[in-house]
């Protein structure tokens, strides 16, 4: 089988910012407090959930924002000890908890501001545990992101994000299949990619 | 017991009694250091003023400064010597300690900055060697060992031993690998697409230029300092010789500064938000207090009547704090402007404190030092303190009749 490229498309008019994509990321990966693979960010005024523009010529929009799995990613390049590396197999960058020695090079390389987070301090829980049995133990002082659930795509699932979404807004595949639903939207409908300038060439789509 | 117990101490002995108090004082600083970051370690980095958004902070900083300060004295002792010109005035020695001690700060400052110091190992283990990290990394140990090397066979030889001729393709090594080692400590920040500020052809030259100024301006500072103890005579000239090529090493680094800021402002783009950003933003009392005493440094080395001992000790000192303040607007400036434009990726309670901090700052700078990061740069300078004067006390670093 061709290597896969797996991608996500996300749907800005459908989306309706109601924050479920992170909670589910949140509860599923079992994120220490304080730590957030995906993010609800709003498009518009200079505060979360305010529109720009006067009344009544107004808008806002939201994007969420996590890892961006590139094609060429800029972190995976420049950590020293290849804790962040790209799978051959399905283009997923993935974190080694085990391997990371803490120098945070990936975050300083990453251009997409604070999808990367490090564990400041030892982690610590709301809940005592919520996640799925399958993830990695969190540790302290390692850096850490969104790897999209591998541990669901290892069981063929979809990324938590994927099946929470109620406004159905977002689309998970392999970019490389023309037949599967995210390469088919890419072609239909008008889109962009978060910083195409910098050359990674991410695997997230936002549809507009 | 004999007389000279009961009467006045010599002045050596008194010289070598507060040189021991001082090494006491400073191994006492060194020690808690090691104990703050022993604490850091257990208690978080949380403790520090870093967060996702500012992933570096004093620590880094100080690691490009002191990898800087380690240039001058390698430089100045090596180059005359590949280039078969005089030196001066026997300081070699005393310089490439100097450069040695810098060296092993350096070193100390990326240990500190490491979340997981006991997987150091890993470096060896999982080398990668596409990362600029590991380039440095390499790079740095292998211009640590020649320092070593180097200064033990400048000892040798002098002692009439080991071949001169061996020394001086050493010398060319060690300066072919100093060159490298900012050049290469550059790229760490320099081949990153993802911040402005960092990602130009110039860092690495302009990293040489920048350790340059610094290196030789703290190689004068220490000498002056000794000749004032009595540690080791000096000829003014010397002095006025060092100064003068402190001036030339302070037009290049400006003169690239300069060049750096027209490329990225001329445009009207992104860079001229960064070149704001430093001339008037936040950053301004750093890059003025560089410019101001880079254009004063040269000042001094430049015109005859100003080259008296303290403005020359002065030019010298504002030279080292100058690349100092250079580093800092590197750093935060490189992390001040966030790629994703949109306001909640900076605000947003969806970020570590690092969001809170950055809008409670904003438009202020994006990181300060904590007290916590204070204190261990404290204790790992104090550590360089020990290193310098246990080695000026042990090691036979005295101007002999060489010249170099």
């Amino acid at each position: 089988m061709a290597a896969q490229r797996l991608g996500m498309v996300i749907d800005t008019d459908a989306c309706i910012a109601c924050s479920s994509c992170a909670m589910a990321c949140k509860i599923e990966n079992n994120l220490p407090e304080q730590n957030w693979w995906n993010r609800i960010l709003t498009v518009g005024g200079d505060n979360q959930g305010t529109p720009s523009g006067t009344y009544p010529d107004l808008a806002m929009s939201t994007i969420t924002l996590a890892c961006q799995h590139c094609e060429n990613p800029a972190c995976t390049r420049v950590c020293p000890v290849g804790a962040t590396f790209k799978r051959e197999e399905d283009g997923v960058v993935i974190q080694d908890y085990a391997k990371c020695i803490g120098c945070r090079m990936c975050i300083a390389a990453c251009p997409y501001t604070g999808v990367r987070s490090f564990n400041w301090e030892e982690p610590h829980y709301t809940v005592p545990f919520a996640g799925d049995a399958d993830i990695p133990a969190h540790q302290k002082h390692t850096v850490e992101k969104c790897n999209f659930c591998a541990h669901r795509l290892a069981r063929g699932e979809s990324p938590a994000c994927i099946e929470v979404c109620p406004a159905r807004a977002r689309f998970f595949g392999d970019l490389e299949d023309p037949e599967s639903e995210p390469s088919k939207l890419i072609v239909k409908r008008k889109h962009m990619q978060l910083l195409p300038e910098q050359g990674t060439r991410p695997s997230v789509y936002y549809l507009v | 017991m004999n007389n000279k117990n009961t009467t006045a101490p010599t002045p050596s002995a008194a010289r070598s009694r507060s040189q021991l108090i001082a090494i006491v004082v400073a191994a006492a600083i060194a020690l808690a250091g090691i104990g703050l970051w022993v604490f850091q370690g257990s208690d978080g980095f949380v403790n520090t003023n870093m967060r996702n958004l500012d992933s570096w902070g004093i620590y880094i900083i100080s690691f490009m400064w002191f990898v800087g300060l380690s240039a001058g004295g390698l430089i100045i002792s090596s180059a005359p010597r590949v280039f078969g010109i005089a030196g001066f005035g026997g300081i070699s020695k005393v310089a490439v300690w100097v450069s040695i001690c810098c060296t092993v700060l350096a070193v100390s400052f990326v240990l500190v900055d490491l979340g997981g110091p006991l997987r150091v190992w890993h470096l060896f283990a999982y080398a990668n060697m596409t990362s600029p990290l590991m380039w440095d990394i390499i790079v740095l140990t292998a211009y640590l060992i020649i320092s070593v090397v180097y200064l033990w066979a400048s000892l040798r030889v002098e002692a009439g031993k080991g071949s001169s001729k061996a020394l001086r393709v050493l010398s060319a090594i060690a300066l072919i690998c100093a060159v490298l080692v900012h050049t290469v400590t550059a790229w760490i920040f320099g081949l990153l697409q993802a911040h402005e500020l960092w990602y130009t052809a110039l860092l690495g030259p302009w990293f040489v230029s920048s350790a340059l100024v610094s290196g030789l301006a703290l190689v004068l500072l220490v000498v002056i300092a000794l000749r004032k103890t009595g540690y080791l005579v000096l000829e003014q000239e010397n002095i006025t010789k060092m100064i003068k090529l402190l001036g030339v090493f302070t037009a290049i680094d400006l003169y690239f500064f300069a060049c750096d800021l027209l490329t990225a402002g001329f445009p009207g783009a992104a860079g001229a938000h960064t070149v704001g950003l430093l001339t008037q933003g936040p950053l301004a009392p750093f890059f003025w207090t560089e410019v101001v005493g880079g254009v004063f440094a040269l000042c001094v080395a430049f015109l005859p009547r100003l080259r008296t001992t303290p403005l020359m000790v002065l030019a010298a000192a504002l030279s080292v704090l100058g690349i100092l303040c250079k580093r800092i607007q590197l750093l935060v400036g490189g992390f001040q402007v966030p790629n994703i434009d949109y306001p909640t990726v900076a605000t947003g309670p969806a970020l570590t404190d690092a969001g809170a901090g950055f809008a409670a700052m904003n438009p202020q700078l994006v990181y300060m030092p904590a007290p916590l990061e204070i204190g261990i740069v404290v204790g790992v300078l104090g550590l360089g303190a020990v290193l310098l004067l246990v080695g000026l006390r042990i090691l036979p670093l005295k101007p002999k009749a060489e010249n170099h």
